[in-house]
C-alpha cells in the first residue's frame, strides 16, 4: 500500500489545470519573443528565440505530459494563430518535436531540488528540440525548392543559416532563457506552485506510470514522433504540380493533370474531415453508454 | 531615420495590449465573421494545404490577391499585418541574402519568391479566418468537426484572457522597476539597459506563474461546476451546444464562389 500512495494519480481536473496553466504561460511569453527585435552581428543573429523555461519549469514540477502538450498548444494558439503565423501543415512538426524534448526533459528530473540534474535535463530539452528543427528545416528548403540544385549557392547558405541558428539558439537562448531561469525557477517554485492547483509536491520515489528516465517506449515513441513530423514537413513543401514537374506531362494530358492535382487535394482535405467526424462519432458513442468513464 | 523613429514611437506596450483587445473583442462586426464557422474552416483547410503543392506562379499571384481581399473584408488590425511581414522577411529574406553572398544572382530571387507566395497565402488564409471571427465562433467550429473539447475550450479561453494576463504581467513589471535600479549608462549598443529588461522580463514570471495557477484553478473549478468533463463526453449535450450553428445560402455562395475563382485560375494558368 506504501508503494502505492507514491504513484503521480492526478484527477481529470487536475490534469485540465496544468494543462491550462501550461498553454497560457507560455502562450503568453511567445507573444513577447515574437516581438523583442533580434540583435544582427552580420549574419550571427542573438535573439530570444523562445523562454523555453516556462515549459521545462512545469514539466520538472508536475506530469511531463500535460504540461509539454499544453505549452505546445498555447504557442501554437498565443503564437501563431492570434498573429496569424499558421503555417498550416508545416506546425506539426513544430508541436511534435517540441512536447517531445519538453517531455523528456520533464522525465529526467528526478529530485527537482537537486540543481544538477535540473540543468542537466534543461540543456537536454532545448538540444533536442534544436537539433531536430534545424535537421527539419535544412531538409524542407531542400526538397521545397524545385531548383535547388540549380540556384548557386543556395545549398551551403541554407546549412550556414541552419548551423549558426541552431547554436545561438543552443548557446545563447539555450542558457539564458532555458538553464539560467529555470535553476532559478524550479526550486523557488517546489512546493509553493503544486498547493495552488491541489497537488502533492512530487518527491524523490514519486513514479509515473513506468518508472525508469529513458525506458524502450519513450526512445520508440520519440523516434516514430520525429519520422512523423519530418514526412509531414516534407511532404507539405514538395512541390507535386504536375505541370512543372514533368514538362511533358502537360502536353499529354494538358490541363487535366492539373484537375488532377485538384481533385487530389480535395481528396485529401475531405478524408481529412471524414476521419475527424468519424473519430468523433465513435469517441461520443463509446462514452455516450458510460459518460463518466 | 525620423521615419523610424516616428514608426518606433507607435509600438508601445499600451497600444500592443490595445490591438490585442480589438482582436479579442471587436472582430463581432465583420462581414466574413457573420459565416458559418463549419463551413469557413473547411475554406480555410483548403487555402492551408492546397498552396504547398502548387508552384505555378500565376495561380499563386492569383490566390494571394484573393486573400489580399478577404484579409481586408476581416478587418484585421494593422498590429498583426505588421508582424506577418516581419516574420516573412525574416524567413526568406536572410535567405535570399546569403545566397547571393554565396554567388547566386538575382535568378535565385524567383524560387524564394513563390516560397514567399506560398507562406503568404496560407498566413493570410490563417489571419482570415482566426483574426476576424469570434473566437467562440471558431471553437464551436472546431468542436463540430472533432477536435478535441480541450483544444477548443483554449482557443476561446486564449483569446479572451490574453488582455488579462497581460495587464497582469504589465503590472508584475512595473512593480519589479519601480523597486529595481535601472542601469545608470545604458552601455554600447544598449546592452546594458537590454539585458536589465530581459532580465526584468524573466524574474516577471516567477509571481505570475502562481498567480496564473490560482486563476487556473479557478478556470477548471469554474468549467467542471458546469459540467465540462461530463458534457464533452455526452452526445446529446453536445448537440444541444452546437444545434446554433447552420448553413446558409450565404456560406453556400462564398464556398462556390471561392471554388469558381480557383478553377479559374487553374484554367488560365493552362491557357496560358
Amino acid at each position: 500500500m506504501a508503494n502505492q500512495s507514491n504513484l503521480y494519480t492526478l484527477t481529470s481536473s487536475q490534469k485540465m489545470m496544468i494543462f491550462v496553466l501550461s498553454m497560457s504561460l507560455y502562450g503568453l511569453s511567445n507573444m513577447f519573443t515574437e516581438l523583442i527585435p533580434a540583435l544582427q552581428l552580420g549574419p550571427i543573429e542573438l535573439s530570444v528565440e523562445y523562454f523555453a523555461f516556462i515549459p521545462l519549469t512545469l514539466c520538472m514540477l508536475f506530469h511531463p505530459v500535460y504540461a509539454a502538450v499544453g505549452a505546445s498548444v498555447g504557442e501554437v494558439i498565443f503564437g501563431e494563430l492570434m498573429l496569424g503565423q499558421f503555417g498550416g501543415l508545416g506546425e506539426l512538426e513544430k508541436f511534435l518535436t517540441f512536447s517531445f524534448a519538453m517531455y523528456v526533459a520533464g522525465r529526467m528530473v528526478r529530485d527537482p531540488l537537486n540543481r544538477r540534474q535540473v540543468g542537466i535535463a534543461a540543456m537536454t530539452g532545448v538540444i533536442i528540440h534544436q537539433l531536430c528543427s534545424a535537421l527539419v528545416d535544412i531538409g524542407k528548403v531542400w526538397i521545397g525548392v524545385e531548383e535547388f540544385e540549380a540556384v548557386p549557392g543556395l545549398a551551403p547558405s541554407v546549412v550556414i543559416v541552419e548551423g549558426v541558428s541552431f547554436l545561438n539558439d543552443v548557446l545563447f537562448s539555450g542558457t539564458l532563457f532555458a538553464l539560467l531561469p529555470t535553476l532559478y525557477l524550479v526550486p523557488r517554485l517546489y512546493g509553493k506552485i503544486e498547493p495552488l492547483l491541489g497537488i502533492k509536491p512530487r518527491v524523490k520515489s514519486t513514479k509515473y506510470e513506468s518508472a525508469g528516465v529513458i525506458t524502450p517506449k519513450v526512445v520508440i515513441t520519440g523516434i516514430v514522433l520525429a519520422v512523423v513530423a519530418f514526412v509531414a514537413e516534407s511532404l507539405s513543401e514538395t512541390d507535386w504540380n504536375f505541370g512543372e514537374w514533368d514538362s511533358g506531362f502537360e502536353d499529354r494530358f494538358g490541363v487535366g493533370a492539373i484537375w488532377l492535382s485538384l481533385a487530389a487535394a480535395a481528396v485529401i482535405a475531405a478524408i481529412t474531415i471524414i476521419i475527424m467526424r468519424a473519430r468523433a462519432e465513435k469517441r461520443s458513442r463509446n462514452s455516450g453508454d458510460a459518460p463518466h468513464a | 531615420m525620423q521615419l523610424v523613429r516616428s514608426w518606433l514611437n507607435k509600438i508601445t506596450i499600451e497600444r500592443i495590449q490595445l490591438e490585442l483587445m480589438n482582436t479579442a473583442y471587436g472582430s463581432g462586426h465583420a462581414s466574413l465573421s457573420r459565416l458559418d464557422p463549419r463551413c469557413l474552416l473547411i475554406w480555410y483547410l483548403f487555402f492551408a494545404i492546397v498552396p504547398w503543392f502548387i508552384s505555378n506562379l500565376t495561380v499563386l499571384a492569383g490566390m494571394f490577391l484573393m486573400m489580399v481581399v478577404t484579409t481586408i473584408l476581416s478587418r484585421v488590425t494593422p498590429f498583426i499585418i505588421l508582424v506577418l511581414c516581419l516574420g516573412l522577411i525574416g524567413q526568406v529574406g536572410w535567405l535570399f541574402i546569403l545566397s547571393l553572398f554565396f554567388g547566386g544572382d538575382i535568378s535565385s530571387a524567383l524560387p524564394l519568391l513563390k516560397l514567399t507566395l506560398k507562406l503568404s497565402v496560407v498566413s493570410l488564409a490563417s489571419i482570415t479566418v482566426f483574426s476576424g471571427m469570434d473566437p467562440e465562433k471558431i471553437s464551436d467550429g472546431l468542436l463540430a468537426l472533432g477536435m478535441p473539447a480541450a483544444f477548443s475550450f483554449s482557443l476561446s479561453y486564449g483569446y479572451r484572457i490574453l488582455p488579462v494576463l497581460f495587464e497582469e504581467f504589465r503590472n508584475v513589471l512595473l512593480s519589479y522597476r519601480l523597486r529595481g535600479k535601472a542601469p545608470e549608462e545604458p552601455g554600447v549598443m544598449y546592452w546594458r539597459m537590454a539585458a536589465y529588461y530581459l532580465k526584468l522580463l524573466v524574474l516577471s514570471f516567477f509571481p505570475l506563474m502562481l498567480a496564473t495557477a490560482k486563476r487556473s484553478r479557478t478556470t477548471v473549478e469554474a468549467l467542471e461546476t458546469r459540467g465540462f468533463s461530463y458534457g464533452m463526453k455526452n452526445p446529446a449535450a453536445k448537440k444541444l451546444k452546437l444545434a446554433h450553428l447552420k448553413v446558409s445560402t450565404r456560406d453556400i455562395m462564398f464556398l462556390s464562389g471561392s471554388a469558381v475563382y480557383v478553377s479559374l485560375l487553374f484554367w488560365i494558368s493552362g491557357r496560358l
